[in-house]
């Protein structure tokens, strides 16, 4: 942020510090064991009178020499040259701190040189006595520098107290500096057998050659049990969270800590290998894959050292994108692009979107991500997102990932960094227009009698939009299954509820038989339900044709398999269904139609990629779909896509309870409605409603528009009675919390509340039975005074709207009012009336029926009490 | 865009500015004087080589013998002066590094092949004929590069007023070619080395020579010659250099000002005394004037960098938070040191001179 940016595409996200890093620990490590190795080696050979061991580490010394005298020191320097130019202000830091104790390292690496350069060219001339003190005193300078510079390495990892106190000495002997400093010393030991290896192999005396082989190995060897115990010690002085963090909470380090565990083991058995007598042809090319294996041994480890840092370059002080932990808020609240000194633009307007979002790009993530190169690659993990959907992921991406800094900016910033990631550099947008709606004509509005007819029949559906997720090959959250009511009433100046006698037989339109041919349900509902379910029927046993069942009353058609694609692939979700009652003289006494309306319109491949599946604009293609368990297993450490290629698709209530559909769950997980909302609400935050619709059908200028009652018409959203996402979700899981759900903390650690001060002020609810309520807002059936009503639940499921009566305990609140989120009068985007087909019906205008005065539709005549509920018997309200 | 803008903040000193500024110029000059020994005598035996189409000479062959090490102690004392001009100035040094990140990173490839172009050089001089004039000159050009590199780097770094280019190209491929004291002033400092150079092979067979080596006297006189030749064009570049300067670093209105100019004034006095004593072949008498002449230089380089930065920071600024134990530990340990390599090198030399040593 105070430094300009060297910007890299390919080479960047840390290439240059990985390799130059990397290679210089190799030959450095060495450096340091292989110095113990001379000496030791030297002092064998003149114990045993040996001058051939004596003329073996002379040449192994010019060898050692050339190795790290050049490469070696010189890629030490590049460290510094690299860390310097990828992160100034963290490098900047460092030396302000440790100082002195680089300047101490910088004295020892003056002695080794000076003494190595005495070692090598003293040979055979300086008396075997002092020869081997300098030997001792090379090995002894190059583990000091070791000693100095772990110091500096692991305060990277571990500063411990030095957070507090600024002391340097407490920066230097941090809680992993002496379990770091054994585990390096061990590794060091025996990387200088493995190097031995190298000159040892072409020993031309054989005899000589096999003794010093095997005497490699033995140094390859020896200290393994050590330095495994080495580790472990370092694993343990790990604070937990750190601990947690690298072993359970990062799966991109699995194949780095796969390959620690796999490699040491590898080095063993190849050094028994280089053990036995074998030709040169073989231990040649056998001690130059131990070398390559050991480089990816130790690289291994130094990839999960590096990656458990993250997100922080120096933890709890400053991030990896330079920004000090105690800058954060500031950043946010003023802007990366304003408090950033190298930056063109110093905030996001509406032409430089592109160029800012480059700029944010730099600063904030590519000290870790390429563009297009070897290490993490930002194209390839973003590929999946448009702009919006990478928005949203930004905004919470390190509540899921720990290991990735909080986003630090506006939220222009964060709109104008994912616009750059997605357009510029993925080529994904977000849908640019309002989809066009297939245009079909006003329905015909079915016929009444307002002299003669006997009866009104009235009917709605359960929800007003049914969701179903259109993806059963892969999983199922929502199956098909709408559910149609009616309520028969026999007009007079007291109407009569009937039941007995009538059947009221039900018919969706034609346009919307054979839904097996369009939906992968039926072939694996067997896999998903343990139970064959005949095609173009429902989970019930309806087909798209039948007979109303009797439940009090009112008639019901339950879980009908209704699916909003038409025969002929186009996507309409508001099938409609005609419903006709019989007498038992088999005469028709009644008919009306009502919508009974579905949608796949489910916007998951905005994060988890993919096309739409049917028409350009519904549906869940099975990319989509993939993505989804492979995000699931990758976050939650499941195996559902391994279960899915052995048992078949996945049904998410399985292990995730929903009332929904009475599945009880494994009562380990959080209930479905929780854990969807509780996860995606630690990152689509702060948008309000928006955000609901990029799941749920309602968006305004999608496929479906669902919400398309009086409520709607007058400007309130989905989050005025259900609350933004992240109260939504906050309310679901106090719930799951107090039922004692493990996961249910973990979630509420990353949200906070849109609304509400605290969470302890949002009441804790269960899905589908505590629910928002009409009269939370119409309190008392008055005109409401304020327009949001979460927080104020039904006690159960008896109390929702559409299971309610009036006050005579006869009508359904539905049969008058419509169904919910299309409560009269309601507006059908697709053609205008199929929503408010019954006020047409039967009083000829929109309204609840019997508003404005209209009690004659029933009652014959008009009525003075209000019966039904208060404040009915006026004018309607919002002409 | 207003410069100061630009300019990062820095962090707090352990221990006052001055002590920081007292190791950077010693440990500067001391990989000052190994560099010029290492670049001038490189330069010198390729010269020599190229005259005599590759046929090997004794001069060259010493040198080839001794590259290795004064790359080595180059880089090792190139590491001390970096350290500490990081805390002082690293807020001006890391950007300017930046800017020329992708130059910068080069170095450190460049001394890794001239560094094991040298070890060919030694231990391949009789096999490689006439290639050894290719694989010196390569090293040798290695170095130039190097020094290139470091001075555009240096210069960069005091002028924050050109630092405004990154936005035009933020790929790290930036030099300071708009600088006039850029050139001059990498000439003034290559053409020292070679001087210098000189100078040190005069001074290894002005010892021959006195121990009774009948075969050093006309090296000696060599020597010397190189480092007349040498010192009398670098007073040009160093005139120019002069000229390229801003005013106000010897502006005598200013203390800064006639320090920089009293230090100048005995530099050149200095340096010519050197050169007049080489023209006499007094090599011992030109090593004492050269030395503090090159110490000088040093000290008004800092100068000029204070001037340089004086609109935007000056080191008194910086803030001291003292955390004095540290830095007496490091300079218990760098006493240490010293008397451990001490101990070494005079043990080294006993071995030597009981035997002819193949160094």
């Amino acid at each position: 942020m105070n430094y300009p940016v060297w910007q890299l595409d390919a080479a960047g996200g840390g290439l240059l510090i990985a390799v130059m890093a990397v290679v210089h620990v190799y030959i450095s490590h060495f450096a340091v064991g292989g110095g113990l190795f001379l000496v030791v080696t030297e002092m064998k050979g003149i114990r045993e009178g040996n001058r051939t061991i004596v003329d073996y580490v002379r040449r192994h010394t010019r060898f050692f020499l050339l190795l790290t005298m050049v490469a070696g020191s010189l890629t030490g320097v590049g460290i510094w040259f690299t860390i310097s130019l990828l992160n100034p202000a963290a490098t900047s830091e460092l030396i302000h701190i440790f100082v002195f104790a680089w300047g101490i390292e910088w004295v020892f690496f003056t002695a080794e040189i000076v003494s190595l350069f005495i070692y090598y060219y003293t040979f055979g001339r300086m008396d075997d006595r002092n020869h081997v003190a300098i030997g001792w005193i090379y090995f002894a300078c190059a583990w000091m520098s070791l000693f100095f510079i772990n110091g500096i390495i692991d305060f990277m990892l571990t500063p411990g107290a030095w957070l507090e106190n600024r002391n340097f000495w407490s920066g230097l002997f941090n809680p992993t500096f002496w379990p770091a400093l054994f585990f390096r010393s061990f590794l060091a030991f025996m990387l200088a057998g493995l190097y031995g290896f190298l000159t040892a192999v072409s020993i031309k005396d054989e005899q000589l050659r096999l003794r010093m082989v095997r005497y490699c190995a033995l140094w390859l060897m020896a200290p393994f049990l050590l330095f495994l115990a080495s580790a472990w010690w370092y694993r343990a002085s790990l604070p937990m969270d750190l601990r947690s963090l690298i072993f359970e909470r990062m799966p991109e380090i699995r194949i780095y800590l796969a390959a620690f565990t796999i490699l040491g083991p590898a080095l063993m058995f190849g050094g028994l290998l280089m053990a036995i007598r074998m030709p040169g042809v073989v231990t040649r090319p056998l001690a130059g894959l131990l070398l390559l294996i050991g480089l990816l041994y130790m690289g291994s480890f130094e990839f999960i050292r590096e990656a458990g840092r993250r997100p922080y370059i120096i933890p709890g002080y400053m991030y990896s994108t330079s920004i000090r932990t105690a800058d954060m808020e500031r950043v946010r609240q003023n802007g990366l692009l304003s408090e950033a000194k190298w930056t063109r633009n110093s905030s996001v307007t509406g032409e430089n979107t592109a160029d800012a979002g480059r700029e944010i790009f730099n600063i904030l993530c590519l000290p870790c991500h390429s563009i297009g190169g070897p290490l993490n690659d930002i194209r390839k993990l973003t590929r999946n997102y448009t702009p919006s959907g990478l928005e949203a992921k930004i905004n919470g991406i390190h509540t899921v990932s720990p290991y990735m800094p909080p986003f630090a900016g506006t939220a222009d910033e964060r709109r104008a960094l994912a616009h750059y990631i997605g357009v510029n550099l993925n080529g994904r947008m977000d849908r640019q227009e309002d989809v066009a709606l297939k245009t079909i004509p006003e329905d015909p509005v079915p016929e009444f009698d307002a002299e003669a007819a006997e009866y009104v029949l009235l009917a709605w559906s359960g929800m007003g939009m049914k969701g179903m997720t259109d993806a059963s090959t892969i999983w199922m959250i929502e199956p098909p299954g709408v559910t149609v009511n009616a309520q028969l009433i026999r007009r007079g100046p007291t109407p009569e509820v009937v039941v007995d006698g009538v059947t009221l037989s039900y018919a969706v339109d034609g346009e919307f038989l054979q839904p097996a041919a369009r939906i992968s349900f039926w072939e694996n509902a067997e896999a998903l339900y343990n139970v064959q379910i005949p095609e173009d029927t429902g989970l019930t046993g309806n087909g798209l044709t039948g007979t109303m069942t009797r439940g009090g009353n009112v008639f019901t058609a339950d879980m009908l398999p209704v699916v909003p694609y038409t025969v002929d692939n186009g996507f309409l979700p508001y099938p409609a269904v005609t419903l006709t009652a019989v007498n038992a003289a088999g005469e028709i006494v009644a008919r009306t139609r009502v919508a009974a309306p579905v949608s796949t319109e489910m916007g998951c491949r905005v994060c988890h990629g993919g096309p739409w599946k049917i028409d350009g604009r519904a549906g869940i293609a099975d990319v989509t779909a993939a993505n989804v368990l492979e995000a699931h297993d990758r976050i939650s450490g499941t195996r559902l896509q391994a279960l899915l290629a052995e048992t078949g698709p996945v049904l998410c209530s399985r292990c995730h309870a929903d009332a929904s559909q009475n599945a009880p769950g494994n009562g380990e997980q959080l209930n479905l409605s929780a854990a969807i909302h509780g996860f995606h609400a630690g990152f689509m935050a702060g948008r309000g409603s928006r955000y609901c619709v990029l799941c749920h059908p309602a968006d305004s200028g999608g496929a479906t528009r669902a919400y398309r009652d009086i409520h709607s018409t007058l400007g309130l959203d989905c989050s005025s009675c259900h609350g933004e996402m992240e109260d939504l979700a906050i309310s679901l899981l106090k719930a799951e919390l107090e039922d004692g759900k493990p996961h249910a903390a973990d979630l509420l650690e990353n949200i906070r509340p849109a609304n509400f001060a605290a969470i302890d002020d949002i009441a804790p609810r269960q899905p589908w039975d505590n629910l928002p309520d009409c009269l939370h807002c119409h309190l008392d059936f008055e005109p409401p005074e304020d327009d949001t009503t979460f927080n104020r639940w039904t006690a159960g499921t008896e109390d929702l709207y559409r299971n309610r009566t009036d006050e005579s305990g006869m009508l359904r609140c539905p049969a008058c009012h419509g169904s919910p989120h299309a409560v009269y009068p309601a507006l059908n985007p697709y053609n205008g009336n199929r929503d408010i087909l019954q006020p047409l019906q039967y009083q000829n205008n929109p309204f609840p029926i019997g508003a404005n005065l209209n009690c004659p539709v029933c009652h014959t005549i008009d009525m003075e009490d209000e019966l039904h509920h208060g404040n009915m018997v006026r004018t309607f309200r919002n002409q | 865009m207003d410069p100061s803008a630009l300019i990062p903040a820095t962090e707090s000193l352990q221990v006052p500015w001055g002590w920081f500024q007292f190791l950077l110029v010693v440990t500067l000059f001391l990989h000052v004087l190994a560099m010029n020994v290492m670049l001038g005598t490189a330069f010198i035996a390729f010269a020599n080589l190229l005259r005599r189409s590759g046929e090997p000479d004794p001069l060259s062959r010493e040198i080839s013998g001794k590259i290795p090490f004064t790359i080595a102690f180059t880089i090792n004392f190139g590491v001390a002066p970096l350290l500490f001009v990081q805390v002082l100035y690293g807020h001006f040094l890391y950007t300017s590094s930046v800017l020329m990140a992708n130059f910068w990173i080069l170095v450190i490839f460049l001394l890794m092949a001239g560094y094991y172009l040298a070890y060919i050089f030694k231990y391949n001089y009789e096999p490689l004929h006439g290639g050894r004039v290719l694989v010196i000159g390569l090293a040798t050009a290695v170095m130039l590069a190097v020094a290139f590199f470091m001075s555009s780097n240096f210069t960069l770094m005091q002028r924050p007023e050109a630092w405004t280019r990154y936005f035009d190209r933020p790929a790290g491929l930036l030099l300071n070619f708009g600088d006039p004291t850029f050139i001059p002033r990498f000439l003034h400092f290559v053409t020292a080395a070679v001087a210098v150079g000189g100078l040190s092979f005069a001074l290894l067979y002005e010892f021959r020579h006195r121990r009774g080596n009948r075969d050093a006297a006309p090296l000696v006189r060599s020597g010397c010659y190189w480092f007349s030749f040498a010192t009398i064009v670098n007073f040009g570049f160093g005139f120019w250099f002069f000229g390229s300067l801003r005013p106000e670093v010897f502006d005598v209105s200013t203390g800064s000002g006639i320090l920089a100019a009293v230090l100048l004034l005995a530099g050149i006095v200095l340096g010519a005394l050197s050169v007049i004593s080489a023209m006499q072949f007094r090599v011992m008498r030109a090593l004492a004037t050269i030395l503090p002449t090159i110490f000088l230089m040093i000290l008004i380089r800092d100068l000029v960098r204070a001037a340089y930065l004086k609109p935007w920071f000056s080191v008194s600024e910086l803030e001291v938070v003292p955390q004095y134990s540290p830095f007496l530990v490091f300079l218990l340990f760098l006493a240490g040191g010293a008397f451990l390599i001490g101990w070494m090198l005079k043990l080294a030399w006993r071995t030597i001179k009981a035997g002819e040593v193949q160094s």
